[in-house]
């Protein structure tokens, strides 16, 4: 999977894709980074063409949740498909983030 | 139509195991949901082999089996491996989805998930090997 964040008036948005998987976890760990570094920000992750999260990948967001809650930012979630919406549905992670 | 597929306990042989699944769902006829799902379950089983089975520093293998029963209505998936001895479906953390973000704990998430999606999942300790068996009924 791939990770790229852009920024434009104060928000960051970072474009998910590929697979989540427990392989590429730790290079999204990495990767998420300077969004763990501004979460007292607006950050947005844009999951249109992320085709596959496990848990290996949702822990991972709870972390950068659990961030921006501590710093007083915010996520958003945008453009997720009905594959990955239910995995955050299932597990009871859809009511932690703010969806569009 | 029995299938079998042997994994080292490496987080790279994942890509090897999604192959998998994916050829079996396509042969399947499956939809793009529960082949999604039955590649979550898989990864979510195949990882708690690769993480907490094994020493991470020794190669050691694990071997899926996969088969169809009543009329292919069901689709069957047994993991094998010769690690430690660990029943996840007793000893996993539990999961409670209601908490808010900050009392979120990341343990349990895989199992939690392989419990919710498939339809029966049994665990047994035989001459040394953990097997789990997990079921779902592909035509509901």
């Amino acid at each position: 999977m791939t990770f790229k964040v852009t920024e434009e008036n104060g928000t960051l948005t970072g474009v998910m894709d590929g697979r989540l998987d427990t392989a590429a976890a730790p290079q999204f760990a990495e990767d998420l980074k300077i969004m763990m570094d501004n979460a007292d920000k607006h950050l947005v992750l844009d999951m249109e063409k992320l085709s596959f999260i496990s848990s290996s990948g949702l822990r991972l967001l709870l972390s950068l949740r659990k961030e921006t809650m501590a710093k007083n930012g915010d996520i958003t979630i945008i453009n997720v498909l009905p594959e990955v919406k239910q995995v955050f549905t299932i597990t009871g992670f859809y009511s932690l983030f703010q969806f569009k | 139509m029995l299938r079998e597929l042997t994994l080292h306990n490496d987080v790279k042989q994942i890509e090897l195991l999604t192959e998998f699944i994916e050829v079996l769902c396509e042969e399947l006829g499956l939809d793009a949901m529960l082949t999604f799902n039955l590649n979550l379950v898989l990864e979510e089983a195949v990882t708690n082999v690769i993480m907490y089975a094994y020493p991470q520093d020794e190669d050691h293998t694990m071997t899926l089996k996969t088969w169809t029963e009543q009329s292919d209505n069901i689709i069957v998936f047994e993991l094998k491996d010769q690690g430690k001895p660990f029943n996840p479906i007793e000893e996993a953390p539990e999961v409670d989805t209601t908490l808010s973000a900050d009392e979120r704990q990341i343990g349990g998430l895989g199992i939690f998930l392989i419990n919710k999606i498939m339809d029966d999942v049994t665990y047994r300790y035989e001459e040394g090997s953990n097997i789990l068996t997990m079921k779902k009924n592909i035509k509901a």
